[in-house]
């Protein structure tokens, strides 16, 4: 039963349009037809794949068997090829095995320590119950990370093709320094002079409670500088809080959101930043948007790209004077009040 | 037909030693000796040789012990809730399907092991009670009166409204132990239940003491599942009942692709979004794949000394419940 089938551009389109619509008996006829017996992946080569239909070209490279049972490789064909295309979509889930993502994840393709890869299949799904995550239980700051890595990686390479640019962000990109209790000072950084950075920037995080070990390592995002880029995008967050002199309450948060969205323009700043004041109550709103919005977006516009200072070399300049240079003006009420 | 103590209180010495030995054994052994050195040689090598797998990693047997304990120890508080979201529901029938192959009568002694929040025990409790009423009210209506005890039991509010019969949890894990105990509180069981920490290859228990022996969703996590077995074999009176609920290989082509794109692709999304947790439920599908199949499952049940043994799969192959007797 030999039937050669060629393989050219047009035809492949005519195949996988006809493929998709006879799937359909064909998944009615496998569900009657139930293999019965121990499965092998011998077995499962022999069904799924055929010698007639082996494509030529780049479509796919599984081994060819020597066999399959006559009226089982017309329909196996057509299932082959209705998943074949779907296998690019799972980031190369092999048909006849299965293992190639899996074994992905143990050792050999990690790109950085906590690196996971995945599959555009998972990324999206990734991304859509994180966004509805987030929304459902505000306190899971995990979720915004993850959504943040999942959406993130195309505005990621601009910012880092920018922090390049720039003298001072070329010099983090090289040294990649991290923010985390370890590597920060405190005592240093408590002996500096009243009204320095650095000074606010521990004052800050002893009036919120927060530290700056809280920020869960990058996971999804499938380049190393990239996921540099986006951590410390994550550890600058709590500096941000400081130049702006927002407290970390939820109104706080959604006010350097929207400072961060028109910096970064990172999607999950902009969903974060139109989505996050849904929770708040009318009062609060009504605040927000005739206030702080343009506040944040005036100063976001006219700010340098935050990412590019290198904090840590920064502590012992004055609070007052940093904001000048970039153009950061007080905020328009005390947010002590709102909260 | 009892072993002779003499002869299990040997049997539990030299499984003792073996283990001691295994491991290196104590260093006055080693010192004194001058073939001690080489002793110590043969046992390393040996100790190097025993590798196993977690999940797709390899990893050394005494490590897979502790790994399989962390994982559980950070899914514990979600487990039901992801156990639901995965399986989509479908895994409180199987669970329902297994009670239903036991066909449990009052009085029957239950080990659960590896059963940490409690699913089967509580499902066990609730059907042996439902039997127990069922049978006393066919003895009312066939105009046999209740015994005097009993009726004495039921105006004293003591009567055992299970019939004798008795679950015994038992779990490597405290944290799903702790999780087992609150739902056993929410949902009301007090009388029957008994919760143990204890080792499925090392049973805390003495030979013939249970009626059956289930393990649900457990056994593909212990390390040496010949020694779970034949602990299991151990414990079980004779004409006691094995019954091994268990994920295992998809016989229909078509259903194992598409299961092999929902574990691979959906179930660690959903550990991450609902759990916060990837690298459990990578684990998990991954651990489900190197789960032997049904029929290899079967010869490794007759291996440990069950007769009788047969399987039955269940949503074409997802999983499958396996039931031997100890004869």
């Amino acid at each position: 039963m030999e039937t050669v089938i060629s393989v050219e551009t047009g035809g492949r389109l005519v195949a996988w349009v006809s493929s998709y619509l006879a799937i359909g008996p064909f998944l009615a006829w496998a569900m009657v037809f139930p293999f019965k017996g121990p499965r092998t992946p011998e077995i499962d080569r022999v069904f799924l794949t055929s010698l007639a239909l082996r494509p030529r070209g780049t479509m796919g490279r599984q081994p060819c068997p020597t066999h399959a049972p006559g009226d089982v490789a017309a329909m196996a064909t057509l299932l082959l090829r209705v998943l074949r295309p779907l296998s690019r979509l799972l980031g190369g889930h092999c048909p006849a095995e299965g293992v190639s993502l899996r074994a992905g994840i143990h050792g050999a393709s990690l790109l950085y320590p906590d690196h996971i890869p995945t599959s555009p299949l998972q990324k999206a799904l990734l991304a859509a119950g994180s966004a509805g995550m987030a929304l459902y239980d505000p306190y899971r700051h995990d979720m915004v990370a993850v959504l943040g890595e999942t959406t993130g990686y195309y505005t990621l390479k601009v910012l880092r093709d920018q922090m390049r640019r720039d003298p001072e962000g070329a010099q983090i990109l090289q040294e990649r320094p991290r923010i985390s209790l370890a590597t920060l000072d405190m005592d240093k950084l408590r002996s500096l002079p009243e009204g320095s950075f650095g000074c606010e920037y521990l004052r800050f995080l002893e009036v919120n409670r927060v530290s700056p070990d809280t920020r869960a390592p990058t996971r999804f995002v499938d380049d190393e500088e990239l996921a540099y880029v986006i951590q410390r995008y994550r550890e600058v967050h709590d500096m941000l809080h400081t130049l702006l002199g927002m407290p970390t309450n939820i109104l706080g948060e959604i006010v350097v959101k929207w400072f961060e969205a028109v910096q970064t323009a990172l999607p999950m700043c902009v969903l974060g930043a139109l989505f996050g004041p849904v929770r708040l109550r009318a009062q609060s709103l009504q605040v927000l948007v005739s206030e702080l919005i343009p506040w944040a977006v005036q100063n976001g516009r006219r700010a340098p790209c935050v990412l590019n200072l290198y904090y840590e070399r920064r502590w012992e300049q004055p609070l007052a004077a940093l904001r000048e240079e970039l153009g950061i003006t007080v905020p328009p009420l005390d947010m002590r009040v709102l909260s | 037909m009892a072993a002779p103590r003499s002869c299990v209180l040997w049997s539990y010495c030299v499984r003792r030693w073996s283990r001691l030995m295994r491991t290196g054994g104590p260093q006055w052994l080693h010192s004194s000796l001058p073939g001690g050195s080489l002793g110590v040689r043969l046992l390393s090598r040996e100790k190097q040789a025993t590798e196993t797998h977690f999940g797709f990693e390899t990893v050394s047997e005494e490590e897979k012990g502790g790994k399989v304990y962390q994982v559980f120890e950070s899914v514990a508080k979600k487990y039901d809730v992801m156990n639901d979201m995965m399986s989509l529901g479908i895994h409180r029938i199987w669970k329902d399907m297994l009670l239903w192959k036991m066909n449990p009568l009052p009085g029957t002694q239950l080990l659960d092991v590896a059963g940490g929040t409690g699913d089967i025990a509580f499902r066990f409790l609730n059907y042996v009670q439902a039997q127990h009423q069922r049978k006393q009210k066919r003895q009312l209506r066939a105009q046999q009166n209740l015994s005097w005890e009993e009726i004495a039991k039921k105006y004293q509010n003591e009567e055992d409204l299970l019939g004798g019969s008795r679950v015994m949890i038992c779990d490597i894990n405290r944290e799903m132990l702790k999780v087992g105990k609150k739902k056993a509180l929410d949902q009301g069981h007090k009388a029957g239940l008994a919760w143990v920490l204890g080792d499925a290859e090392e049973l805390p228990f003495d030979d013939h003491k249970f009626d059956v022996y289930t393990i649900a969703f457990g056994i593909r996590n212990v390390t040496h599942i010949d020694q779970a077995l034949q602990e299991a074999h151990r414990v079980l009176k004779p004409g006691g009942r094995f019954l091994c609920l268990e994920f295992s290989k998809v016989n229909n082509p078509l259903i194992s692709r598409l299961y092999d794109l929902y574990s691979f692709q959906v179930i660690p999304v959903l550990g991450e979004v609902i759990a916060g947790d990837w690298k459990s439920y990578q684990y998990l599908v991954e651990s489900i794949r190197k789960f032997p199949s049904q029929e290899e499952f079967k010869e490794m049940i007759e291996d440990a000394g069950f007769q009788k043994v047969t399987y039955e799969s269940l949503t074409s192959g997802i999983v499958a419940i396996h039931s031997g007797f100890k004869l």
